[in-house]
């Protein structure tokens, strides 16, 4: 293909470029759990919907559909808005974002179409410490500087507290861009560099009180810190992450849900999870297409350090050792497999082994 | 035929260029381009901000590691398709014809993340 076309300077720009486009991914899972059947899954039925108003105001979209079927409050699926937000692309150093939008916290939850992560399912630090796909309302600003240094910085709705566990930890806390409570907003941020071939290093927060079901009696500030590595040399690739979650006056939040629900939830003060994960692609450029092998260590405690009288669930501490593969026929197709041997501290209640394979595209 | 496809090429040629085939600005036509390789992949071009000189073609190769990406240099009619990983790589010949920055994006929906994809080229 060979072209030839003008170039004109900026401030001689052509008619603003007023295009609609649209995308989307595809999960579709076969998950075998030691000791219970095989289940087929259509798991994710992604789309993206953007629009440019012009070369600096875009509106970006993402509705995704859960499990193939919605019943009432997550009988079976979850259709989700996880991105509605428009961008005032003011400058490269500078820009404005609003509306529903990722918390940037962590490598998968901006980054999760299903050709660009290992295994068949998420990894479960993004998954029970991290609450991927963590998505909220909020404003913000975003931007880049320098040679490859990106940052971040919104207001968003907080977490509900309320909805804590001991085994999610503060996963069911999202509101989801529900109709939620912004009394007090919760903050997030994140700074990368992405500016060295094939090295994505970066750091993120998120705090915020969740409590606002509580108050006055008492508060829940929660705060989560994140760091993440990802390195790629030719055929192979290193990824690393680390998270850790405090909930203050978790004594107060699991003596208050205990007298209401009969039940002490358990609540952990702090939560921590880690992972590295190594990869090779054993077969690149061939004509069929590319083939990846994967192996990765977790560990995620969500009971990980207790308020004081309370005592931790051990089989909530966990340590995930997975390997497995991926076939690319196309780059925007993966063919995957894993198995994931799973452990926990407790002696008498351990979490189930699993064997899944999975067909991911994005289009 | 398969070849044609794995080496996918794309050449734009700029208003600079065209003005020296047009006479005059002979000895610009034949000065050998800078060269700037560029590394895609979700969501970000490396390096994402480069210095060239203005009123010389720069030659910018632009290989995916990933999906197929776009490569548009706004306020210019530059915008072309990245191939895949694997299918080649995009060769973008353009001449800032004056000093300034010009911000260039993924101009192809390519995932969450996809409109973080900008950079800068500086024309000193």
């Amino acid at each position: 293909m060979f072209g030839i076309a003008p170039a004109m300077a900026q401030d001689a720009a052509p008619p603003a470029d007023r295009t609609t486009g649209i995308s989307g991914y595809m999960d579709f899972h076969f998950n075998k759990n030691e000791f219970e059947d095989a289940r087929l899954d259509f798991h994710r039925f992604v789309l993206l919907v953007t629009h440019n108003f012009s070369d600096r105001i875009r509106f970006v979209s993402e509705l995704e559909l859960e499990h193939a079927f919605v019943e009432g409050p997550e009988e079976a699926g979850e259709l989700e808005l996880e991105q509605a937000y428009v961008d005032f692309l003011l400058s490269r150093g500078f820009n404005l974002r609003a509306g529903m939008m990722l918390v940037p916290v962590g490598i998968i939850n901006e980054r999760h179409e299903p050709p660009v992560y290992y295994g068949v399912e998420r990894p479960f630090v993004d998954t029970v410490i991290i609450p991927t796909t963590w998505f909220e309302t909020g404003v913000g600003v975003h931007g880049e500087v320098g040679r490859g240094w990106r940052y971040r910085a919104f207001v968003m709705s907080p977490l509900n507290a309320r909805e804590f566990s001991a085994e999610e930890g503060i996963r069911e806390g999202r509101q989801r861009g529900s109709d939620t409570n912004i009394g007090r907003p919760a903050f997030t941020g994140r700074l990368e560099f992405v500016g060295a071939p094939g090295l994505t290093a970066g750091g993120s927060f998120w705090t915020g009180r969740s409590g606002f079901e509580f108050r006055p009696r008492f508060d829940v500030p929660v705060t989560v810190g994140e760091a993440d590595v990802r390195l790629t040399r030719n055929r192979l690739e290193l990824r690393g992450q680390f998270a850790y979650v405090t909930v203050s006056n978790a004594a107060e939040l699991n003596d208050a849900l205990g007298r209401a629900v009969g039940v002490n939830p358990n609540i952990a003060s702090a939560m921590r999870g880690f992972y590295g994960e190594a990869s090779y692609r054993v077969i690149s450029g061939a004509r069929a297409g590319d083939v990846g092998l994967f192996t990765r260590y977790e560990n995620f405690d969500t009971q990980y350090r207790m308020p004081a009288g309370y005592v931790p669930l051990e089989q909530f501490d966990r340590d995930a050792f997975s390997i497995g593969g991926t076939y690319w026929p196309d780059p925007d197709i993966a063919i995957k497999m894993d198995y994931s041997i799973i452990r926990s501290q407790s002696s008498a209640i351990d979490a189930p082994n699993s064997f899944n394979v999975g067909l991911g595209w994005w289009f | 035929m398969t070849r044609m496809f794995t080496r996918f090429n794309v050449v734009v040629v700029t208003a600079g260029v065209i003005a020296a085939f047009s006479g005059g600005a002979i000895a610009a036509r034949q000065q050998k381009p800078q060269v700037v390789n560029i590394s895609v992949e979700r969501f970000s071009f490396t390096p994402s901000e480069f210095k060239v000189k203005a009123g010389q073609p720069v030659e910018i190769r632009l290989r995916s590691d990933d999906t197929d990406h776009g490569f548009r240099i706004l306020g210019t009619d530059v915008n072309v398709t990245i191939p895949k990983r694997g299918k080649g790589v995009a060769t973008v010949v353009f001449e800032p014809p004056k000093p300034g920055r010009y911000t260039f994006e993924c101009s192809k929906l390519c995932g969450a993340g996809h409109s973080f994809m900008r950079g800068t080229l500086i024309a000193e």
